[in-house]
């Protein structure tokens, strides 16, 4: 790979990494965020593949989850080590190969330029590459909900590429141990005020990816995970 | 008769677990005992309960206990429902602790950084 134009890896963002039997892809999501970013940490949900092995040996920090607990706890495990190692920045990214690094480096470009708290991508002002009809009728269903929800208008609510401040790191916090991170993060950003802009990126849809997606089925378990989440709160 | 005598049997086992039953408190064992008594006095006396449904404009005492029956099982399965959400937060913090303090991979200088 010719390096001698690319730019210098990032020293003080921290790219947070959930996965869960990804063993296929994590290797080579982990080299390709390494090329742009010198620090990944990788939380291995207590799979039950090489995924651990696999994001060890293409560069990454891989902490490992005893017993599986989901998607949202993952990050914030990895948002936890991020600070306590000094990030600057921190930012999300899946395991599965649809999102692109690149992407990662202008959503952190736009946060520092504009002065904001945190940047999210959005898949539907970029480019959803070989989306299923019925995934993306999910995904803008549940855009819909969740904007009538907090009160906000994004135009993609779940999409996995975050970018943040060391100090919105702080204040946020995932209770949502499993798939509803998602919603409850967007109510957080709204509770606290937080400086926010959405931010094209391409998600290339693949089969492996599209495989182990969130299921139509999923969105009452997320339903429910909200609600319980608002009466312990 | 026979379903009298077959609960009122039920209730008489209950009854020796829970005097038995060396955890629990004294108080919570008085509570718990004073509901089976009160449980084998209507069954012997159809006709309390009858009056009770009346009260409470029901047809057969029968029926209010059912009724009051559904209530308390649905309040017990959300008051189970948020302990066991409690409880898996408290896992969850327990898994995090254990996950953090183990991080494989960290002794590595990172690429492009001469620090």
């Amino acid at each position: 790979m010719p390096s001698t134009y690319a730019a210098e890896p990032e020293p003080d963002t921290w790219v947070v990494v959930a996965a869960f039997n990804e063993a296929p892809e994590v290797g080579r999501s982990v080299a390709g965020l390494r090329a742009l970013f010198s620090h990944v940490v990788v939380i291995d949900d207590a799979s039950g593949d090489e995924t651990g092995a696999e994001a060890l040996a293409a560069g990454a920090v891989v902490i490992r989850h005893p017993v599986n607990l989901g998607q949202g706890a993952a990050l914030q495990t990895g948002i936890d080590y991020a600070l306590c190692r000094g990030a600057a920045c921190v930012a999300t990214f899946d395991a599965d190969g649809q999102h692109h690094p690149g992407d990662l480096r202008r959503m952190l470009a736009v946060l520092r330029e504009k002065r904001l708290d945190i940047v999210l991508g959005s898949r539907f002002l970029g480019r959803a590459e070989g989306i299923p009809p019925s995934r993306r009728l999910l995904l803008k269903t549940a855009t819909f909900v969740t904007n009538l929800a907090a009160g906000v208008s994004l135009t993609d609510a779940h999409n996995g590429m975050r970018v943040m401040t060391a100090a919105t790191a702080r204040r946020l916090r995932i209770s949502q141990d499993r798939m509803a991170h998602a919603s409850e993060l967007i109510a957080q950003i709204r509770r606290l005020r937080l400086a926010m802009e959405e931010v094209p990126v391409t998600i290339s849809y693949t089969e492996y990816s599209t495989g182990k997606g969130q299921k139509m089925s999923n969105s009452l378990r997320i339903m429910l995970d909200l609600l319980t989440g608002w009466l312990l709160r | 008769m026979m379903i009298q005598v077959f609960l009122s049997v039920m209730l008489a086992g209950i009854a020796l677990l829970v005097g038995f039953q060396g955890t629990t408190s004294r108080l919570l064992k008085a509570v718990i005992l004073g509901v089976i008594a009160f449980g084998a006095f209507l069954l012997w006396t159809p006709e309390t309960t009858d009056r009770f449904a009346e009260a409470f404009g029901v047809g057969r005492g029968a029926d209010l206990l059912l009724y009051v029956w559904v209530v308390i099982t649905l309040a017990l399965i959300v008051f189970l429902y948020l302990k066991l959400t409690t409880l898996s937060r408290r896992i969850t913090q327990l898994t995090r602790a254990i996950a953090l303090a183990h991080p494989r991979g960290e002794q590595r200088p990172p690429e492009g950084s001469d620090r």
